[in-house]
């Protein structure tokens, strides 16, 4: 079975690859490959490392740090959930492998096999993106050491959805089956807390003292009886990566290579219950997945329920109906719900950080908040894609609606807006709660509430602005333009990513220099009688230059849409 | 509310498409009247679904008027399509919307101010009462299908396209759809039927529209289609079908 399971997973990444390489006479594809390794190549291959003398301090925490770091990504996959990667199943898979004569375990052994590719170059990424830093062995060694790393935590986390899959389908009995487990896996969780109570103060001392204490603090308490044996397997797995010659690697590579093969025997040996599970989970997962058109993120079925915010009333403007229609696809996709968990939970810790101590971490965090919101005026329109990027696919659909052009080009881009405008005014609040906290803040209070107050003014129009330019570059260029909510992987895809912000923030500058103008025109004359409160009637200046250059384009790109025909091929 | 009998609710008239050299509908002209039911019937490639999806306003023609209601399709787009419904044969439906958060989007789209009354007759008429807080996602193709449909109907349109409307549907469905079809022909509206399946184009439609080659090569009733070449007297549709686009006549069976 495994020579049918090797050569159906070769001839797929053949044909792939394959498919790559000839699509590189398309114009597209061969600027976003160029690009891509380009940036590869200057990330990973020109940063080369410093002469030896110049060895780094924090060399000799990449072992606690990576280990820190496995135990997070372990911990990830048991609380929230499967491998999706390695469970999710092609709707071909699912016609010809669930239905032909092949075993559950053939099944998980043919997804493990599959997952392999992406294992592989995922580690040989790694291995370029790490050639700067400045440990561990050769090249070579660093490249297997990462694929050791990489299979063992795939291979946990495709336990820990097992597991998982099992108490969700079998739910008490499971838990019966579980019980000793969980019970061992709670009380060494408790113990570890316990043990490391006594570090809680010189890790409190040590963040105040700087990154330095902190971290000897932090190895002080991983050098307790209890944590030191935890994070045995999980270092174990670190050390060859930070092995500084071939004996110490290979030294090192004894127990890492013993923790792979138990977690092999461990993922195949799942019990057939578990198996079964997964396989019908995928089952279930590739039919949704099929019949939505292959969209990979299921809609939440918890949130059906909706605040009479987002009722529909049946009449008024026709676009209210994409609007709502693009708004509540972000409210059921998990990643939005996190999103704007995260900012709840961010805001909640500002104030609470703001209120007590220096202002030093809560100085960070307002930094950290404001740097994420200037950024996401350039990736977020690349990132909150629910406009025509998705609809484009029903284009059919669109156009036999009775609206005209600018109106579906007007609501499409709207929804987006929306969603991203909110996000930065969250990060902006953010911020704004946390750098309360610091006494000797420059600039002073008010001028951050006037420079809170003009964002909170401009932004939608400079987001509408930048979510038009995209939208225009679907509509004027499909073909260059990735439509539908997934996103395809691998270096064509990150140097069209790069094209396209490039190419964005020159448009969005260039668009924004007239209004900015104005608006620093109006700033400076009001800025006597007013102060920095003049920023707030700019900020209005520029909203209003904003919204003359937008309407003008939401008018030319709805004729484009209303000249635009579905052709095969071309959208997908 | 419906225009006057007499009056052509869907008039084509020189209907062209042209897809870079390929001219995939030529001078195709015919009227759809109110309660008239026209199957568009054809071989693979005949050109039938560019002609209903030019209908639609999903493609633009090449050359050719299409007017629906009197509103000209080019030139008044948002009131022609305000009177119509497609329904395609593959239902596209939006991932994150619910049965019932479909029909309320069509009733925002289509101005249907009654909306709240509508949807649960619509619903029982096509079976998905059950199913209203369902994405399409847990939903079969046939349940997918006629929730399309029941999108179509929403409005309550004047022109109803229909593309393969049977597609994916059960026998019980296929029967429903059918008296659908006819009930609301009977109440006024004007539909095309574009379809493969002859015996259902034979059973409802009202007049046929043979398709070959992206022209007209048959048009009328069955009967006045029979009439006109005395060979075929007596044969039902799938013979006259044959017999029209295939050179050597009906294959015998």
């Amino acid at each position: 079975m495994i020579r049918v399971f090797t050569y159906l997973a070769w001839r797929t990444a053949h044909n792939r690859v394959s498919r790559q390489l000839r699509r590189l006479k398309s114009p597209r594809y061969l600027a976003a490959l160029v690009f891509g390794l380009a940036y590869i190549w200057i990330v990973a291959v020109e940063q080369r490392p410093q002469p030896a003398s110049a060895t780094v301090v924090g060399a000799r925490w990449v072992e606690l740090l990576g280990a820190f770091g496995v135990v997070g990504a372990v911990l990830w996959g048991w609380i929230f959930g499967v491998e999706r990667r390695v469970l999710s199943f092609t709707p071909a898979e699912v016609t010809f492998l669930f239905a032909g004569p092949v075993p559950r375990r053939g099944l998980v052994q043919y997804k493990l096999l599959r997952n392999q590719l992406l294992i592989l170059f995922n580690s040989l990424l790694w291995t370029l993106i790490l050639a700067r830093e400045r440990f561990g062995a050769s090249p070579w060694l660093r490249a297997l050491s990462i694929w050791v790393l990489l299979t063992t935590i795939s291979f946990h986390r495709l336990g820990a959805s097992f597991v998982r899959t099992s108490l969700l389908e079998h739910g008490r009995i499971a838990l019966r089956h579980r019980v000793v487990s969980l019970v061992v896996l709670g009380t060494v969780a408790i113990a570890i807390t316990w043990s490391a109570q006594s570090a809680f103060p010189a890790l409190a001392a040590g963040w105040q003292a700087g990154p330095t204490t902190f971290l000897d603090a932090l190895a002080e308490a991983a050098a307790q009886p209890l944590p030191r044996m935890v994070l045995a397997p999980f270092r174990a797995l670190i050390r060859p990566l930070a092995a500084h010659s071939f004996g110490e690697w290979l030294r090192a590579m004894g127990p890492a290579v013993l923790l792979l093969g138990l977690h092999y025997i461990w993922v195949i040996r799942a019990d057939t219950a578990f198996e079964e599970a997964a396989a019908e989970a995928s089952l279930l997962r590739a039919r949704q997945a099929s019949a939505r058109g292959g969209s990979p993120s299921a809609p939440s079925l918890a949130h059906r329920r909706l605040p009479p915010l987002f009722r529909l009333a049946p009449l008024g403007w026709r676009g209210a109906a994409l609007i709502w229609k693009n708004l509540l696809a972000v409210v059921r996709t998990r990643r939005a719900r996190n999103m704007a968990a995260a900012l709840v939970v961010g805001a909640l810790a500002a104030a609470a950080l703001s209120f007590q101590g220096d202002g030093t971490v809560a100085e960070i965090a307002g930094w950290l908040a404001l740097t994420w919101a200037a950024l996401s005026l350039v990736i977020g329109p690349q990132w909150i894609r629910n406009d025509l990027r998705s609809d484009l696919l029903k284009l059919d659909l669109l156009r036999s609606y009775p609206l005209p052009g600018r109106s579906v080009v007007a609501a499409e881009t709207a929804a987006s807006t929306l969603v991203l405008t909110c996000m930065q005014v969250g990060l902006l609040l953010v911020a704004y709660i946390a750098f309360l906290g610091v006494p000797e803040m420059d600039p002073p209070l008010d001028v951050r509430t006037s420079v809170f107050a003009a964002a909170v003014v401009c932004l939608p129009g400079i987001n509408f602005l930048g979510m038009l330019i995209h939208n225009g570059t679907a509509l004027l260029f499909p073909a260059w333009v990735h439509l539908g909510s997934n996103r395809p992987g691998g270096v064509e895809a990150l140097g069209q990513n790069m094209l396209m912000i490039v190419a964005f923030a020159a448009l969005l500058g260039m668009a924004l220099a007239v209004p900015v103008a104005m608006a620093a025109g109006l700033g400076i004359v009001l800025e006597g009688s007013l102060g920095w409160w003049a920023v707030v009637p700019a900020a209005l200046a520029l909203e209003a230059g904003v919204v003359a250059e937008s309407t003008l384009l939401v008018r030319q790109l709805g004729r484009v849409f209303e000249r635009m025909e579905p052709i095969a091929g071309a959208m997908s | 509310m419906l225009v006057g009998r007499g009056l052509a609710v869907i008039e084509v008239e020189g209907l062209e498409k042209l897809y870079g050299d390929f001219l995939a509908v030529r001078g195709l002209s015919f009227q759809v009247q109110p309660g008239e039911v026209l199957g568009l019937v054809g071989p693979n490639g005949a050109g039938k679904t560019t002609t209903i999806r030019s209908i639609a306003g999903i493609i633009i023609p090449s050359r050719g008027e299409i007017r629906i209601g009197g509103h000209d399709l080019g030139r008044e787009p948002v009131a022609a399509k305000s009177l119509l419904a497609f329904i395609p044969d593959e239902p596209h439906l939006f991932d994150y919307l619910t049965v019932e958060e479909h029909l309320r989007f069509m009733g925002r789209l289509y101005q249907v101010a009654d909306v709240d009354t509508r949807i649960p007759g619509l619903l029982d008429e096509m079976e998905l009462g059950s199913k209203r807080s369902a994405l399409p996602g847990e939903l079969s193709r046939g349940m997918k299908q006629k929730l399309a449909i029941a999108c179509g109907l929403l409005h309550e349109p004047q022109a109803l396209l229909l593309d393969e409307p049977l597609t994916g549907l059960d026998p019980v469905g296929i029967r429903r759809m059918k008296s659908t079809i006819v009930r609301r022909a009977e109440a006024g509206v004007a539909v095309i039927l574009s379809s493969h399946l002859l015996h259902l184009v034979e059973e409802i439609c009202t007049r046929v529209l043979i398709m070959q080659a992206g022209q007209s090569v048959a048009f009328g009733t069955i009967a006045e289609i029979v009439a006109s070449r005395p060979a075929l007297r007596g044969r039902r549709l799938e013979d006259v079908f044959l017999a029209l686009i295939t050179p050597d006549g009906p294959p015998s069976t």
